[in-house]
């Protein structure tokens, strides 16, 4: 269950938003992505998930060439992932944003109901089930956005920023939440500006900077990398 | 190849109203993100005014187009505030129906008022024909010519140094970041909305001595209007002044190919395949019709 | 389940007594107007407002279906059911091709393309003499007999309306309990989101174009046969498709019972306003169109959810919390 990225660049006009991007994650593993705003991290994302085409390179899932297919194909073929900016189906209930998920996996929607309902009870937003989405809060809709992709049943998960914009007491949770995906097997890619949270839960970090791929390994290897403090702190602190 | 210097001289003239009505619709696309399909009823009006006021008090079209002017920026002004500033940040679909909606209101208004009758405006030098070498247009259509031109132009000039002008361009290539300079955006809308009837209601004062007036002659003049304006690129005007030249040329050539009964099947057919082929005009941003913006 | 059918229950079972009471030929016709731009609303909404596909051109998909009833009947004198399946299959093309070339297109860009469909239609059928009698139109002859749809008996075509538009009703509440809804739905929502979740929204959204194609020629069908005149300005007119939208908008769009409560309202008001003024000259009649121009205006801004969301309000009890769950 591994996914490949090899060379993957991109383009927006004069800017290098992705540049010579590789690396493989093992199944199983939990990655995390790091980088100051403008490295570049949603965009592989993008790139990874099938809503923008690479001007170069190419991602593969177990072999399969996912660069070229579009975005649903490569949901259906196991890649999910969440929004920075949060998504919620806002006319529909959060149940019925889960069953669109499970929807995917399933043609009958009685089926897709109960396994929605499972999935709400595990992300802890059971007791929201008949309430519409745009009344949630930010924490709720972070869960109910992870819930909807859990529902296609993915092999990797990219998550886009799991704890940007949520209170502090609901930060733990989250990640209480993230930790017992990946300790049931599931191989996930979290992107996160909140070092403490990454550092916890990852056992791989990759460190992006305008576009390019500046360190990959153990959390505490990374963060004292040269590059990195250079990154986020300035030349100054190197 | 007789007719060749004709068709130019034609497609010129047709493309420097055309210009006009496409240059407002552009230009309201361009800063508000807003798709008028009310454009075509401020032409009527413009038509209509020019029409009562030749009749009623035997003003000549030309003089009604300097008084056009603060009527049409009025109008604009008095349906900005009062329709189009609420539906600013809604959903694209509650702006189409909310202009569709001012669209229907108008030209039932003009048809309860005015009567179906078609209305024409005929000066004194109306068939009055110009000869130019192998070439023949009729005075109407040089005047309504250069005056769109001197327009768009001054349009142009207004957009590039003037402050408000500057102003708006700011806020088309990105609202937030011209709210949080300080710009007030509202008064902006106002302006770009006000200066696109301004625009549209003049182009109807210098039509109305050429064309038959009633109360749905806004539909031809919209549609084509806004195959010109995706052609170009929603939001560029020089697109939209190029594109006019380019529709008018498919409009000439077209009729004098197929004939006028066929020739609007050409222009809509050209803008089905610039809407499959490149749907962001020659000139736009490609990609921007995906965002729907 | 059955607090929400309630409505619906309620509207057509008194549509259906209707004529068992109502002798009158002029109210009669009144309530098979509702019913037919009721379905046609119908029609429009399930890519309108189940997909998020807001056509501004269904005009043309209504002409395909009158004028394939009006032709068959016309030119071959076979009977109209053939011209609808004829019409049906033809608008489905249409509908697959418009899809299909505006896949790719969102917001106004969408709205224009099938504006621009409805005209060149318009143009085609008014210009070509040979085919369609060009501008005059083609008026459908009356045969009595109930294969070629000839009844004298207003009360039949009552029951033939109120078939149909159980029939759209139906259709929709499929659509809201379905997995193509659900899916369809998503893309209304949010295309993007959608396609994450592995909906393939661009075949999607052709099916919910070709299928409100097919069900809008169908109504056109029917109406062609009823009123007996085909006229190529009013069945490809943007206006007319401004219309079938708007029945839906007022009445609630995405719901099944809107397009009708929507069409009640909007028909019974240009009835008796032509009625009323339609005497004294034209011009009194476009009063309504003002109307209708100033209430979409308000309702889109003020009552987005329309009739059915300002009743779902104010009655729990009758609340459609969109897709069944």
């Amino acid at each position: 269950m591994s996914l490949a990225v090899a060379g993957v660049t991109k383009r927006f006009g004069g800017i290098v938003a992705n540049r010579d991007i590789s690396f493989e994650v093992a199944p199983g593993e939990l990655v995390g992505v790091i980088g100051p705003n403008g490295a570049g991290k949603s965009t592989l994302f993008e790139v990874v998930s099938g809503f923008y085409r690479p001007d170069a390179g190419e991602v593969r899932l177990e072999g399969t060439r996912l660069t070229g297919l579009s975005p649903d194909h490569i949901c259906r073929l196991g890649v999910a992932r969440t929004f920075q900016k949060l998504r919620p189906f806002q006319g529909m209930t959060v149940l019925q944003n889960v069953m669109v998920g499970a929807l995917t996996r399933t043609h009958d929607v009685g089926a897709a109901r109960e396994q929605a309902r499972a999935i709400l009870e595990r992300v802890g937003l059971a007791d929201k089930a008949p309430a519409f989405a745009r009344t949630l809060s930010t924490g709720q809709r972070k869960r109910l956005e992870l819930a909807r992709a859990l529902a296609t049943r993915p092999r990797v998960l990219l998550l886009d920023e799991v704890t940007g914009g949520v209170d502090q007491r609901s930060i733990p949770g989250l990640v209480r939440l993230v930790r017992e995906l990946h300790e049931g097997g599931l191989t996930l890619m979290v992107i996160e500006h909140n070092m403490r949270v990454i550092t916890a839960v990852a056992q791989r970090i990759i460190a992006l900077y305008l576009g390019e791929v500046i360190a990959d390994g153990p959390p505490d290897v990374v963060a004292r990398d040269r590059r990195v403090v250079e990154a986020y702190l300035g030349q100054a602190y190197a | 190849m007789g007719a060749v210097p004709q068709l130019v001289v034609s497609t010129i003239l047709l493309g420097g109203i055309y210009a006009l009505i496409a240059v407002g619709l552009t230009l309201i696309f361009g800063v508000m993100r807003m798709v008028n399909f009310a454009h075509g009823e401020f032409v009527m009006l413009g038509m209509y005014l020019t029409f009562w006021a030749f009749t009623l008090l035997a003003l000549d079209p030309y003089a009604v187009l300097v008084l056009s002017l603060p009527v049409f920026f009025a109008m604009g002004l008095l349906s900005y505030h009062g329709i189009m500033k609420g539906v600013v940040n809604a959903s694209h679909n509650v702006q189409i129906f909310t202009t569709v909606g001012l669209s229907i209101a108008l030209q039932n208004v003009a048809l309860v008022l005015w009567t179906g009758d078609f209305r024409f405006v005929r000066t004194g030098y109306y068939s009055t024909v110009v000869r130019l070498g192998d070439t023949a247009f009729n005075v109407p259509q040089i005047i309504a010519f250069a005056v769109s031109v001197a327009f768009t132009a001054g349009l142009f000039a207004f957009m590039r140094w003037s402050y408000t002008g500057r102003v708006m361009r700011a806020t088309a290539q990105d609202r937030d970041a011209a709210a949080l300079a300080g710009i007030d955006t509202d008064r902006v809308y106002a302006h770009t909305w006000s200066i696109g009837i301004v625009c549209v209601g003049v182009a109807g004062v210098l039509l109305a001595p050429i064309y038959p007036v009633y109360p749905t002659v806004g539909l031809q003049f919209v549609l084509i209007a806004y195959v010109v304006v995706v052609l170009g690129g929603l939001g560029d005007m020089l697109g939209a002044v190029l594109g006019s030249l380019i529709v008018a040329a498919v409009e000439v050539v077209g009729s004098y190919v197929v004939g006028t009964a066929w020739k609007e099947v050409l222009y809509f057919l050209l803008f089905i395949g610039i809407l499959v082929v490149r749907p962001a005009g020659l000139f736009g941003q490609r990609g921007a019709e995906r965002l729907g913006a | 389940m059955t607090g929400r059918a309630l409505p619906a229950v309620v509207f057509f079972g008194a549509v259906a007594l209707v004529p068992l009471v109502v002798r009158d030929a002029f109210l009669l016709d009144g309530l098979i107007l509702i019913l037919l731009w009721g379905s046609v609303s119908a029609a429009w909404n399930v890519a309108g407002g189940y997909a998020g596909q807001v056509s501004l051109g269904h005009a043309g998909f209504f002409g395909l279906g009158a004028y394939s009833a009006a032709l068959l009947s016309t030119r071959w004198e076979a009977s109209p059911w053939l011209g609808f399946l004829v019409g049906a299959v033809l608008a489905t093309a249409a509908g697959l091709v418009i899809g299909y070339l505006s896949n790719r297109l969102r917001g106004p860009y969408f709205v224009l393309a099938t504006i621009a469909f409805s005209q060149i239609l318009l143009i085609v059928a008014s210009r070509w003499r040979g085919f369609t009698a060009g501008s005059e139109g083609i008026p459908v002859p009356f045969r009595p007999g109930f294969w070629t749809l000839g009844f004298v008996d207003k009360a039949v075509w009552v029951y033939l309306m109120l078939a149909l538009a159980v029939l759209l009703y139906l259709v929709q509440r499929y659509l809201e309990r379905s997995r193509l809804g659900y899916q369809l739905g998503a893309v209304r929502e949010d295309e993007d989101a959608a396609q994450s979740l592995g909906v393939a929204s661009r075949r999607l959204k052709v099916i919910a174009i070709a299928v409100s194609a097919a069900l809008t020629s169908l109504c056109g069908g029917f109406w062609a046969q009823y009123v007996g005149f085909v006229d190529p300005f009013y069945v490809f007119s943007v206006d007319l498709s401004v219309r079938f939208a708007l029945a839906s908008i007022i009445g609630g769009m995405g719901t099944a019972l809107g397009p009708f409560l929507g069409s009640l309202l909007i028909t019974t008001l240009e009835i008796y306003l032509r009625a009323h003024f339609g005497g004294i000259g034209a011009g009194l009649v476009g009063i309504y169109l003002i109307i209708y121009g100033c209430a979409l205006i308000l309702v889109v801004r003020f009552a987005p959810q329309g009739l059915v969301g300002w009743l779902g309000d104010r009655l729990p009890r009758l609340r459609t919390a969109g897709a069944g769950s």
